[in-house]
């Protein structure tokens, strides 16, 4: 627009009868969002305050009151303003304006949402941009956040949003979906096995808990897929811990025993102050042993409140255990020299928890106890067995997962034989 | 390395001090060595900067006419703010009272600022008394005479103005442009109950002003320094919104001759 321009087509807005306090600062200003410095905003207006107002109004805003140019029209009051040229919001980019995400079968799913300035995903991100959402414009002079992962490499993950779906479609209830009124009496000690189990499982599980939880507050949220999967992961452990626990509660047993050992290899997983070898061991290692371990318990398991839980947990450890494997995967795809960081860190937390014993023994004795449906001469042998069955199982899945994110054969038996015999 | 640049200013509210530290870590960022002072009340600094304790007075209009009296003219400026210039004073009357125009005034309660307040009192009523509201005969005047000494900074003269309207214990006020336009933006007045009715001439503000003319040409470093400021430079954004401006100017001196016919018109120092 020019000086020359009519006033017809400069642009214009009717305030009618509307007070400073009720709209007409309000309807200016957006209107004078739109224009650029020296742009003159012509306002129609029926208020006899609006003149005052609006004069004293712009003064403070820098914007210059014009004098009204022409008689006003039919009893109308007609005002200019030119638009000043301090800047309301300093950013450095322009806002997004027409995004249309993809709605298909009426499901607006997450891995459709990188449109606009949110399909932009940074090498390195601003800690700056701090917790705004990835796409918003960050004003200027915004406090710089402290957050540690803020790399692409380390935090960004092609799948996240994929296994973030899943993983909100495969929630379920602790309370309603455990067919709790099916809970028979046992045998005392099978039942004492039970518990003791159940003890275990739910300690392992705060970790699992409380390993990602650490890692939520030091991921940049600039990388939010990843960031809300974890969380989902960190939901998923509060329903296992929640699980277990009620099953230790409900059938005339109660929470068993817990050791040193296990408390010590748990506390080295939450001590880790690297989030790929922090993954790895809790993920990869951990979980992914885990994995066998309530499978086993899932067909041992005497009835079938303890079977659904064994599924159910499972079923969400199984999602953590692909997501650790398609994240460490890639990372190390892209940074080969990390694999060498990752041996490391099962070499450290094994030398570590050197000095501690292995697995807690009334575990140990617990799975064998499982597998034979209690003390039972007849059966114990078969319980010991599948036991020893377990423990060849756990070590043969976890070097298959070591080679799948890239070790070679040799190195993964290495690495699986070092991982701590508390299986997280 | 030179002398530090003694800077007053009056600490009408605790933001006072968070601005001037900013200002002087500016200036210290621009290599000038610089402090500040503050003072409780204008007439302190005023003996501070005629007494060269201070070189320069961040002076409201008030202030700076008593220096300009004292010094007969002698004393400088250096800058002011962009919204230092073209300020009005806005009267403002309750929408049940049927004032509509100045004239309308007449026989009504009306309400003053700080009586040392350039924008809610003296100024205003200047303007009253050339449209021919003579405040001691045509109106019954009722003055708010809050932080005497601040003239008018704290706005808190004005806040009572525009309540004692909003409660109908007064027809109309005087308030200044700008604390009327923050009023309106933050919604601190309901337009149903008060309404602007007139708006005066324009008329100058506050300015930084030296004690000598000379200083103009001595201080010439520190004032450059501060016209650079830019109100798009987001360090610089959080120093300009605390203390009201979008620019720092130079000194455009003819909107102060309002203030100096009102001083004298009203003979102010004698009354």
């Amino acid at each position: 627009m020019n000086s020359t321009s009519s006033t017809a087509s400069r642009p214009s807005i009717d305030a009618k009868r509307l007070t400073a306090s009720e709209g007409l600062l309000l309807l200016v200003t957006r209107a004078l969002d739109r224009l650029k410095p020296g742009q003159v905003l012509e306002i129609l207006s029926d208020e006899p305050s609006a003149h005052h107002d609006l004069a004293a109004w712009c003064r403070l805003n820098a914007h210059k009151w014009l004098e009204t140019p022409a008689a006003p029209a039919a009893g109308r009051q007609v005002f200019h303003i030119e638009k000043g040229s301090a800047l309301r919001i300093l950013i450095p980019a322009e806002l997004d304006w027409g995004c249309h995400a993809e709605i298909k079968d009426g499901r607006f799913d997450t891995r459709d949402w990188l449109v606009g300035h949110a399909a932009e995903i940074r090498k390195t991100a601003l800690q700056s941009d701090g917790f705004a959402p990835r796409g918003a414009i960050v004003e200027e002079g915004s406090p710089d956040f402290t957050f540690d992962v803020v790399d692409r490499e380390l935090a960004w993950n092609e799948s996240a949003a994929d296994f973030y779906e899943q993983a909100t479609a495969g929630h379920w209830d602790g309370s309603r979906d455990i067919p709790w009124q099916k809970m028979t009496a046992l045998d005392a000690e099978l039942e004492r096995a039970v518990c003791q189990l159940m003890t275990f499982l739910a300690e392992n599980e705060f970790s699992a808990l409380y390993v990602p939880a650490k890692w939520i507050a030091r991921i940049h949220p600039h990388f939010s897929e990843t960031v809300l999967f974890l969380s989902t992961q960190v939901r998923d452990e509060a329903r296992h811990i929640e699980v277990f626990v009620k099953r230790a509660l409900v059938n005339g047993g109660g929470l068993q025993f817990s050791s040193a050992s296990t408390q010590a290899s748990l506390k080295s997983l939450l001590d880790q102050e690297d989030f790929i070898q922090a993954s790895f061991l809790l993920s990869v290692l951990g979980e992914g042993t885990f994995l066998d371990l309530l499978r086993f318990v899932e067909t041992h398991a005497p009835e079938p409140v303890t079977r659904e839980i064994a599924r159910r947990t499972r079923l969400d450890e199984t999602r953590h255990v692909h997501f650790a494997l398609t994240h460490i995967r890639s990372v190390l795809k892209a940074e080969p020299a990390l694999k060498t960081k990752l041996r490391a860190a099962v070499l450290n937390r094994a030398s570590a928890l050197s000095g501690v014993k292995g697995l807690n023994p009334l575990i140990d004795e617990s799975l064998a106890i499982l597998a034979a449906g209690g003390l039972s001469p007849d059966r114990l042998p078969e319980g010991l067995r599948a036991r020893a069955g377990l423990y060849a199982m756990m070590h043969e899945n976890r070097v298959k997962r070591l080679v799948a994110i890239g070790f070679a054969e040799h190195e993964a038996a290495e690495l699986s034989a070092m991982h701590t015999p508390n299986f997280m | 390395m030179s002398k530090a640049i003694l800077v007053g200013a009056v600490a009408y509210d605790p933001k006072v001090v968070t601005i001037w530290e900013m200002i002087k870590e500016y200036f210290l960022a621009a290599g000038i060595p610089n402090d500040f002072v503050l003072f409780s009340n204008y007439e302190v600094q005023v003996e501070a900067l005629l007494s060269g304790f201070i070189d320069v007075a961040w002076n409201t209009n008030l202030a700076y006419l008593k220096v300009f009296r004292r010094t007969e003219g002698a004393c400088g400026v250096l800058a002011m703010r962009d919204t230092d210039v073209g300020f009005t004073s806005t009267i403002v009357a309750g929408t049940g009272t049927g004032i509509e125009s100045l004239q309308g005034l007449k026989g009504k309660r009306f309400a003053f600022g700080s009586r040392d307040s350039g924008q809610a009192a003296i100024i205003p009523e200047y303007f009253l008394k050339q449209y021919g509201i003579d405040s001691t005969k045509d109106i019954t005047p009722v003055r708010f005479d809050l932080d005497v000494g601040k003239h008018g900074d704290t706005g808190t003269s004005e806040v009572e103005v525009v309540n004692a309207i909003a409660r109908g214990d007064v027809d109309a006020g005087a308030v200044g442009d700008q604390y009327w336009a923050r009023a309106l933006s933050e919604g601190l007045v309901d337009s149903r109950k008060v309404k602007a009715i007139w708006t005066s001439p324009g008329y100058c503000h506050c300015n930084f002003t030296v004690p000598r003319k000379a200083d103009e040409a001595r201080l010439k470093n520190w004032t450059d320094v501060l016209l650079r400021m830019d109100y798009n430079n987001p360090a610089h954004r959080k120093i300009m919104d605390l203390e009201g401006l979008k620019a720092w100017i130079r000194p455009q001196m003819e909107g102060y001759s309002v203030l100096f016919e009102a001083v004298d018109e009203l003979d102010f120092f004698n009354r």
